[in-house]
């Protein structure tokens, strides 16, 4: 149990700047998930928590005390490796109790504690299998155990799941919030899969370019996404994103107007809408966006529509079933306004409609 | 009825013949030096290619007693195994720091400890039988093991470093999270993952000091000091060979090499690193 907090945190390697002044408090028992794409520096920063990596400029603290210049095994922290990481000429016994041995536990304690550990996760009969005897899935869960095993303050995760199947890491990931809820322990989990930041996260932090580009609970960040980047990063189709300009009581999109009230006439936007946010209608005088239709993915269970409103990108909709739509026919789309939401042009950061930026 | 070899079948046959060949090729002469061990001289030189008639193994007793082979088996064994186990520990440690660390003038220490190998032993053989005069090492056991350390030391850090280098790095950083030392971490996880690498080293240089000659015929005159090759020397003389006593001989320095091939090759090489990382 413990809050780990990051203040002002920098890693660089020489010029090159990997993380900037990173802001994160992990509070006590939260399950807090850094997202982004590939470089963005969320794995950086969590192996600067795990004290694998040094840090250049900044604070770290856990429970309040400065973890800087302690060693990683002094952190009380544990991880949980991408490549799982198992010591291959050990047996699963072994790496279960390889961390606990070396804290001169007491030998009957470390076998207790292992069996105990090993019947939780499911490896009681793989206990004496070294990890090549092993398929994916129980690999997985034997660096899964050795974290347990520990019983530290602080789990650390590094996109732990990315070398299971598809649907070893949909039960996985289950397995993961209900050991979370079990063990009420503060957890790290870095991912670019925003399907586990939504899915498993109490708080999501996305990370662009070394920096913190925001930070708050799953459904938060996706409906209210703090710049384009995590408009466009988060939601899959992300969010439709296209130039607009303000005129009195509304914005024109170039191929419709939305009404809305709070922006000064005048004024360049960025307008955004998320796939799901928009329906299609047959009065062209309330649409939002026209275009014609350029191409329908059937997904199964929705249709994705393309629709080419003359922008550089098309627009996204995410449809029913069975689309109401057909190719190169003109599709008319409106949205509620209240889902709608605005960018500065330049900065991409989101502007509200009243609010002087 | 008359029967063909299909393409495969041909293929398979050539492929036979062609081992049949390079086996008698490459065990030939030590058949023949087997055959002649158990022979007497005059035997050889009446039929040197005939199959022994009568064994006499009393032939190694012989050498082992009275022609001082002994002595010259206890210093082959007292100065390899010194120079191996100096060279798997060190060489190791070396390379597990090449392979894991970053450190100022790497580069050129990797360089110069290489460098050493472009020399043949021919060029450098005078002076380093001068620095070991110089040093009271000249004629002494523990002077050729540091030769053969120096010399052996480049090739030992080069596989063991090539081999620790793919080591995956989270491996090294789950063990330092376990809480262990770099010390704790080179004895617990480097070695024993790079048991395979390491088996190769143990072999590769046994195989070589073993049968080492130059270095130490320059380096050792006194008969209690010499080692196995050198042993040999002694069924050499200007009026007379005892070819016989040769093979014998020969037989004596062959024997621990094969047995040694025989039980690290295979058994430390398979499946150590299978399942380390996905």
């Amino acid at each position: 149990m413990a809050v780990v907090a990051l203040d002002n945190i920098c890693k660089s390697y020489g010029a090159y700047s990997a993380v900037r002044d990173v802001n994160i408090t992990v509070a006590d028992g939260e399950f807090m998930v850094l997202l982004g794409p590939s470089g963005c520096g969320k794995s950086t920063t969590l192996r600067m928590i795990a004290g694998l990596e040094s840090i250049t400029s900044g604070t770290l603290s856990i429970d309040d005390a400065c973890m800087n210049g302690v060693p990683a095994k002094n952190r009380d922290i544990a991880m949980v490796f991408q490549s799982y990481a198992l010591y291959p000429h050990m047996t699963v016994r072994n790496n279960l109790g390889f961390g606990l041995k070396r804290r001169q536990t007491d030998r009957a304690v470390v076998k207790r504690r292992v069996d105990e550990v090993a019947a939780s996760i499911g490896l009681t009969e793989y206990l004496d299998r070294k990890p090549h005897a092993l398929s994916g899935g129980q690999r997985q869960r034997v660096a899964l155990g050795r974290a347990i095993v520990r019983d530290p303050k602080v789990f650390l995760f590094d996109e732990p799941l990315s070398n299971l199947d598809a649907a070893l890491r949909v039960s996985t990931r289950a397995e993961l919030v209900r050991l979370h809820r079990d063990l009420s322990a503060t957890m790290i989990y870095v991912t670019h899969d925003q399907v586990e930041a939504m899915t498993m996260g109490d708080r999501v932090c996305i990370m662009s370019d070394g920096e913190v580009a925001q930070i708050g609970r799953p459904m938060d960040v996706y409906l209210n996404p703090a710049s384009t980047f995590v408009a466009g990063f988060l939601g899959n189709p992300p969010m439709n994103l296209m130039p607009a300009t303000t005129d009195e009581g509304g914005i024109q999109t170039g191929s419709g107007r939305l009404a809305h009230a709070g922006f000064a006439p005048g004024r360049k936007v960025t307008f955004g809408i998320r796939p799901e946010d928009l329906t299609s209608t047959d009065d062209a005088a309330q649409s939002v966006i026209s275009g014609r239709v350029i191409s329908l993915e059937p997904l199964g269970a929705e249709t994705l529509i393309h629709v080419d409103a003359g922008g550089d990108k098309p627009v996204i909709v995410r449809g029913g079933r069975i689309a109401a739509a057909e190719i190169d026919h003109t599709i008319h789309l409106s949205c509620d306004p209240a889902l709608a939401r605005f960018f500065d042009p330049q900065s991409g950061v989101a502007i509200q409609p009243g609010v002087s930026q | 009825m008359q029967r063909t070899l299909s393409p495969s079948g041909l293929r398979m046959a050539a492929l036979l013949m062609f081992i049949a060949i390079y086996t008698a090729y490459s065990a030939g002469p030590f058949v023949w030096v087997a055959m002649m061990s158990l022979r007497t001289t005059t035997e050889i030189s009446a039929a040197p290619y005939a199959l022994p008639e009568t064994l006499h193994f009393w032939k190694f007793a012989s050498a082992w007693t009275e022609s001082n082979y002994d002595t010259y088996f206890f210093n082959s064994v007292t100065i390899v195994f010194s120079a191996v186990a100096i060279l798997t520990i060190v060489g190791g440690m070396a390379a597990h720091c090449f392979a894991r660390y970053r450190f100022r003038f790497k580069g050129l220490i990797y360089l110069l400890i290489f460098s050493t190998i472009i020399f043949p032993p021919q060029v450098t053989v005078i002076g380093l039988f001068q620095i070991m005069v110089e040093y009271g090492l000249y004629n002494s056991r523990v002077g050729l093991v540091m030769v053969y350390v120096a010399i052996q030391m480049p090739v030992t850090i080069y596989i063991l470093e090539s081999f620790f280098a793919r080591i995956p790095k989270d491996l090294f950083d789950a063990a330092r999270i376990d809480g262990y030392s770099e010390w704790a971490i080179f004895w617990r996880i480097s070695l024993p993952v790079a048991l395979p690498a390491i088996s190769t080293t143990i072999i590769l240089n046994t195989i070589l000091l073993w049968n080492e000659f130059l270095y130490a015929v320059v380096l050792i005159t006194e008969d209690d000091k010499r080692t196995l090759p050198l042993g040999v020397l002694r069924f050499l003389g200007d009026q007379l060979e005892d070819v016989g006593m040769i093979a014998t001989g020969l037989m004596i320095a062959i024997v621990p090499v094969v047995l040694i091939y025989v039980f690290f090759s295979e058994r430390l090489i398979q499946g150590m690193t299978a399942g380390a990382v996905k």
